[in-house]
């Protein structure tokens, strides 16, 4: 591997490496608005601009390949001068209108300008006007006026997406971003284009006037939408939840998410979420709920259990554990599908199909049982069933039929929850910890953003509870020892540490029953 | 830490009698001026008589509007943000038919947190809220009635020139610099 140097420390990255993500290896920022590690370089706004020691010019630092003996300067009064002077450049026709600027607190112009402008204005020209607040997506709201002429969308159109929707028109300071005429963004990615923007050119419809960037918290969780499990930050404000966005990781969704993923978040505080237990139509508190269910399931002869491929490895670990310790004869489903009235669309990019965020998990745990029976079984079986148990899943709305007593966990009412005889709210994966594992077999974390909506528990602590009535509980008492009790136990999950999985996840060891290569482990074609 | 001693009396104090005439003596003087030289009193005869407060007095906010009528606030949020009670309240909008684009839907000001630093008048960059009022007097029944709305604070000084303003009119010399005298008074709703 080459080593360069940055301000003369050295540093050794692999060949092919830019300047720009060597230099962020040693903790040196080198400002940039067109450069994004997952667009090709196109090198146009010049504000990477560093010098080359012993070198004749300065060059831009994102299309400069690491070599060995390449020793770059960002501290010389020259790079000083060249930043200043490409900040004045870019903000010479800048409509400055940041009050009402979506962008303001996440902006680059904003941010460049307190690190590396800081300039007298010298303009006395009138600026430049160019058409602001067009309408061009469903998702998306242009300002061409904020434009600094990037590219990055031109090239997310042209690259991610194959669209080419966006385009620069016009030269010099008439340049603009524009679409062709008549023509709308169509594709299911268009959130993205406004978190590439480095500026308030391109700002999310939903998001648009909501609240203000720095009031937002973040925190690093996954997306439950689909069996993609992109990465994402839930952005939040006093248990509110304001907006998803796509958090880089190249193994899964690189930087981008769908619109899909993004729509979930009305869904959090909405009116289809379950707030309180119900036993018989009547709201109960959760202890009087599960004290009804214990009753049920201790009385009835034949129960069946669904798996919730919705739901957390915690949550599907704590039931099957309450199941084998206490429902000896109880048989245990899984149910694929989608639950109706879900989003239909999948592509070869980051939709799938399969829009339950743990199906993996699920088949994991299946696998490791051993006597999990398939929704073939429990379609014919259920009939012979006196109760029901289901997590998340909407079983009655998949199938068609229930069993005489249905149980329903979960958070979003559905058919299910309305002929379920004992409802229990469960939480929004905003809501609590856990892990789900996606279609490629990558164990990821969710984190807690926000407090429970209504009585809502997490669904692991539920079992944990019913588990108690029942007689005998899995014993875990937290998430992370549901989690490693599990990685315990399952041999693929082996050596797996609930706190060890970080921000990207750990994949799964390659099943042994699977012959070489035959398993979902594959990298996405994003 | 201990205190000091007691300081000793002398004999006249001692004998206290000569104290307590001094006092007297001291009152009387001051009656017998005040009765011939009202001009000195100090004490305002409020509420019949009320004291005029500087141009620097930072009293009740209100809010501006723009020459056409609409309210200059954007929403931008710099108030809230900078307030250290953390008493304005901003709820922004969009309005399709303005330039502005966005506009404030409700903009409360809670008057019993407000510690009247004068931080969201130097905030703003839209010269949208000002306390140059010079009204002390913020008081109501009730808690809710002290959160002053944002009609409240644009009818604020309705048919009441704002002192401030009425100085740069008379002044125009020492106006900041983008003072444009609103003729005639802003009124209405935004």
């Amino acid at each position: 591997m080459p080593k360069v140097k940055i301000n003369d420390v050295e540093v050794e990255v692999p060949a092919g490496t830019n300047m720009i993500e060597a230099a962020a290896k040693v903790g040196v920022e080198i400002p940039h608005y067109c450069y994004h590690p997952n667009l090709s370089i196109a090198g146009n706004c010049r504000m990477c601009l560093v010098d080359i020691v012993g070198g004749r010019a300065p060059d831009i630092a994102c299309n400069m390949q690491a070599r060995d003996g390449l020793a770059i300067r960002t501290d010389t009064p020259a790079v000083k001068k060249m930043r200043q002077s490409v900040m004045e450049f870019l903000l010479v026709n800048h409509p400055l209108d940041c009050p009402i600027c979506d962008q303001s607190g996440e902006c680059r112009l904003q941010d460049y300008y307190m690190e590396h402008g800081d300039y007298d204005s010298r303009g006395i020209e009138e600026k430049v006007s160019k058409k602001k607040r067009q309408d061009i997506g469903d998702k998306i709201v242009l300002d061409a006026e904020r434009c600094v002429e990037c590219s990055r969308c031109v090239r997310f159109g042209d690259e991610v997406t194959g669209t080419g929707d966006l385009r620069l028109m016009n030269r010099g300071d008439h340049t603009e971003i524009g679409m062709f005429p008549g023509e709308r963004l169509e594709h299911h990615y268009q959130g993205n284009l406004a978190d590439i923007c480095p500026v308030g050119a391109l700002t999310n419809k939903d998001f648009r006037f909501q609240r203000r960037v720095w009031y937002l918290r973040e925190t690093a969780s996954v997306c439950g939408g689909c069996a993609t499990g992109c990465n994402i930050q839930v952005c939040h404000q006093e248990g509110e939840v304001f907006r998803f966005l796509p958090r880089r990781n190249d193994a899964v969704n690189k930087s981008w998410m769908c619109d899909h993923g993004r729509d979930q978040v009305p869904e959090i505080a909405g009116l289809k979420r379950i707030l309180r237990s119900r036993v018989n139509g009547a709201v109960v508190d959760v202890e009087a709920a599960l004290i009804a269910l214990a009753e049920r399931l201790k009385s009835a002869k034949r129960v069946g259990v669904v798996l919730g491929s919705r739901a957390t490895n915690e949550a599907n670990w704590g039931l099957l554990q309450v199941v084998r310790k206490n429902l000896k004869s109880a048989r245990v489903f899984v149910v694929g599908g989608n639950d109706p009235g879900s989003v239909e669309y999948a592509d070869a990019l980051l939709v799938d199909a399969d829009k339950n965020p743990n199906s993996a998990g699920v088949a994991l745990l299946a696998a490791y049982d051993g006597q999990v029976e398939t929704s073939e079984a429990l379609g014919s079986a259920m009939s012979d069933l006196d109760v029901l148990v289901v997590l998340e899943d909407d079983v009655l709305g998949r199938l068609g039929k229930s069993a005489a007593t249905l149980v329903y966990l979960g958070a979003f009412k559905n058919k299910s929850s309305e002929h379920a005889d004992v409802v229990i709210p469960v939480c929004h994966s905003v809501e609590m910890d856990g892990s789900y594992i996606n279609r490629q077999g990558r164990v990821q974390r969710i984190r807690r953003a926000v407090n429970a909506a209504g009585d809502s528990l997490p669904a692991w602590l539920v079992m944990e509870r019913l588990g108690a009535k029942l007689g005998s509980a899995p014993g875990t008492g937290m998430v992370a020892a549901a989690f490693n009790a599990m990685a315990k136990a399952v041999p693929r999950m082996a050596g797996m540490d609930f706190k060890a999985l970080g921000e990207a996840g750990l994949l799964l060891a390659a099943d042994p029953s699977q012959p070489e290569g035959g398993d979902a482990r594959v990298e996405t074609s994003v | 830490m201990s205190l000091p001693a007691a300081r000793k009396m002398s004999s006249t104090e001692s004998v206290y009698l000569v104290e307590v005439v001094k006092g007297l003596v001291m009152t009387m003087t001051h009656i017998v001026k005040n009765l011939f030289d009202q001009d000195r009193f100090r004490t305002v005869e409020y509420p019949d008589v009320r004291k005029t407060m500087t141009d620097r007095y930072r009293g009740a906010h209100r809010l501006l509007l723009r020459p056409d009528g609409k309210i200059k606030c954007v929403a931008c949020m710099c108030c809230p943000t900078i307030c250290p009670a953390k008493c304005i309240t901003i709820i922004a909008g969009e309005d399709p038919n303005d330039p502005a684009e966005k506009f404030p839907v409700e903009f409360d000001i809670d008057m019993l947190r407000c510690i009247f630093c004068g931080f969201c008048v130097e905030a703003c960059p839209k010269d949208a809220i000002r306390m140059d009022t010079r009204i002390y007097e913020i008081n109501a029944y009730t808690r809710q009635a002290m959160i002053h709305n944002k009609s409240y604070m644009v009818n604020l000084m309705d048919g009441i020139k704002p002192p401030a303003e009425e100085f740069y009119r008379l002044n125009p010399d020492s106006a900041p610099a983008g003072f444009t005298p609103d003729e005639p008074s802003a009124t209405g709703s935004p």
